[in-house]
């Protein structure tokens, strides 16, 4: 490699400078000749991502459209599998309605309840107390969340759990039952576990993003007498809108996918009382071999997913500050 | 917007006392009450399954949620030769695909960052594209995918898939931050007769330490936490990683909490040693206020 070669790169890099008269003769060829290291750089990448992630991706539309067993010869069925979905089953229209439950609930409370605690560790005066506290709320996130999971299981538990304990403790006995095993009650007790609902790492970035407001900002609206609960309305929210944006677009894309806590706690049942689209694909593929009309509802859910983020992006607006 | 561009908040020196009692002057006391109470019922179900822990049967059955005597360390004994194995096959899988993917990832960005190459926009939108892509979409073809190249029940049905997966994060990070670093720098050990490849092994990967720090964590606790893919292309109890295997042990050992507890807290013991290794690099990497849209 020349020397020639070896700058050429650098003088680009440094962003803003002009480039260099002899680039911008170079044709396409003569460009992507000089740079063919850099391609060769990039190889390993595409290869893996072709090959794991966007052939599968690809596929997974294209057979939403067939009818698809393990074994058998894929059949063009056109929108066939998107009828049938909503109109002719009900428990997939059901589990659309427990995933909009699940979903709202986990937006609604990681907009509050970590917002609150982050609101409490940044006006701490002390460094020390805010760095451990921040260290305390990241420390249960460490936990793998499977043992989250089979936790909350243990405190749903019909005999020996927790929250029937804690009734039993406060004389409220007519209220104890299996929380997950009652058709009654089972969707709740999944949408509304973890309480108290405070994500360590949401509350690192609502930190973060309140600490990006600059002192002068807090300091004049001290002086024109706004503190306390007025100061959070009106400068703390507006100010780190962009955070608030984030979480909502990670809990609702959290929320539709969120069916794994679901098949881990309880299958979907009892019957199909607590059913979700994904839990409901799951089924469809890896329990009855329906591999075409499972794929169509992983295309649903993309859709749903990229649509509901767009519309996030668009519509809920940062502003400049 | 660069990642991680706030430094380490100076630490106030003054021992923990006087910091209480600063605490309790300038007011501070009811935003410690509000955050002890958080605090509490968050840790709450974790510190009683340290309790459980140590119960064999008859104590459970008795006083289920308070400390009682004698302790049963035993029950660690029962749950470490069960769990023991996943947690090998776990710290197998997230790190050998840990190490796959900083590489990977770093010298895509590393190329997208600092080369102006024809197509680089394509190619950098082609990756970006992927973080829409859920997985509900791919589990599928995916797993027909596998089990066609015969990876079915072996590491690598875990391994690779999460190199290719988790670069399309990482390289979206590393390349902003690798952007963000001064050209200058680069330029001066190019005059100084640096090839290519030392200026990103001497300068740019020392310079960039952390943020690779940062998105190794967050590429291990992904991995380490996954439950779906392993669930479906896993049969043998031998490769079983943590997540799975703690599955089939609730299965088998329900009701018998102590020992079942007892694998719950050595399950997480990996992770919070890590964790402790790593807290300061996680929290500030969280806080630089480089994520959000």
């Amino acid at each position: 490699m020349t020397t020639e070669e070896i700058r050429a790169p650098a003088s680009h890099a440094t962003a803003a400078r002009p480039a260099v008269p002899q680039e911008r003769q170079a044709t396409l060829g003569q460009r992507i000749y000089r740079y063919r290291f850099v391609y060769l750089m990039l190889v390993p990448t595409f290869a893996l991502l072709l090959t794991f992630n966007y052939y599968p991706a690809f596929m997974g539309l294209y057979r939403a459209f067939f009818k698809w067993d393990i074994g058998l010869q894929p059949e063009f069925l056109g929108l066939g599998n998107f009828e049938k979905l909503f109109i002719r089953d009900d428990t997939f229209i059901k589990s659309l309605r427990h995933v909009s439950l699940l979903t709202s609930w986990r937006v609604i409370s990681a907009v509050t309840f970590p917002f609150i605690v982050a609101e409490l560790i940044f006006n701490l005066r002390s460094n020390v107390h805010k760095y451990s506290y921040r260290v305390l709320t990241i420390l249960p996130a460490v936990v793998p969340g499977i043992v989250i999971l089979l936790l909350w299981q243990f405190i749903y538990d019909g005999t020996h759990g927790l929250l029937n304990a804690f009734l039993e403790g406060v004389g409220l006995e007519d209220w104890q039952r299996p929380w997950l095993g009652s058709p009654k009650t089972a969707l709740y007790a999944v949408t509304f576990m973890g309480f108290p609902w405070v994500g360590g790492v949401t509350v690192l970035i609502y930190l973060a993003g309140l600490q990006g407001i600059s002192d002068e900002v807090i300091d004049s609206s001290l002086v024109d007498g706004c503190s306390g609960l007025r100061r959070i309305f009106s400068i703390d929210i507006p100010l780190i809108l962009g955070q608030f944006k984030l979480i909502i677009v990670l809990a609702v894309i959290g929320g539709l996918q969120g069916w794994v806590a679901v098949f881990v706690m309880t299958a979907g049942g009892p019957g199909t009382a607590s059913m979700v689209p994904g839990l409901w694909m799951y089924n469809n593929a890896f329990l009855w071999n329906k591999m075409g009309y499972a794929s169509a509802i992983g295309m649903f859910l993309f859709v749903l997913i990229m649509g509901l983020t767009i519309l996030n992006v668009k519509f809920v607006k940062t502003g400049d500050y | 917007m660069t990642v991680l561009e706030g430094q380490p908040q100076p630490v106030q020196r003054m021992s923990m006392g006087a910091g209480w009692r600063r605490a309790w002057r300038t007011g501070d006391w009811w935003r410690h009450l509000g955050l002890g109470v958080f605090l509490f019922f968050m840790f709450l179900p974790f510190i009683i399954t340290i309790i459980i822990s140590f119960k064999d049967i008859p104590q459970f059955d008795h006083y289920p949620f308070t400390v009682t005597f004698p302790l049963h360390p035993d029950n660690y004994l029962e749950a470490w030769r069960i769990v023991s194995r996943y947690i090998l096959n776990s710290i197998i899988t997230s790190g050998t695909s840990v190490v796959g993917m900083v590489i990977l990832a770093a010298i895509a960005a590393w190329a997208f960052a600092r080369y102006p190459f024809p197509g680089r926009e394509i190619f950098f939108f082609g990756v970006l594209a992927l973080l829409m892509v859920p997985g509900e979409l791919t589990l599928i073809p995916a797993f027909l995918l596998v089990k066609d190249l015969g990876l079915l029940n072996t590491r690598w049905v875990l391994i690779a898939p999460y190199i290719a997966g988790g670069q399309v994060f990482a390289i979206f990070i590393l390349r902003q931050f690798f952007q963000a670093l001064s050209g200058e720098m680069f330029e001066a050990a190019r005059i100084d007769g640096a090839t290519e490849l030392q200026v990103f092994r001497h300068i740019g990967i020392p310079l960039s330490q952390s943020i690779l720090g940062v998105v190794a964590i967050m590429h291990v606790l992904s991995t380490w936490n996954d439950v779906i893919w392993p669930l479906v292309t896993l049969r043998s109890n031998e490769l079983m990683t943590l997540t799975i295997g703690l599955y089939a042990f609730r299965t088998a050992w329900y009701t018998i909490w102590g020992p079942l507890m007892a694998g719950y807290v050595i399950a997480s013991i990996p992770l919070i040693i890590l964790f402790a290794f790593t807290s300061r690099l996680f929290v500030e990497g969280l806080s630089s206020g480089a994520i959000k849209m």
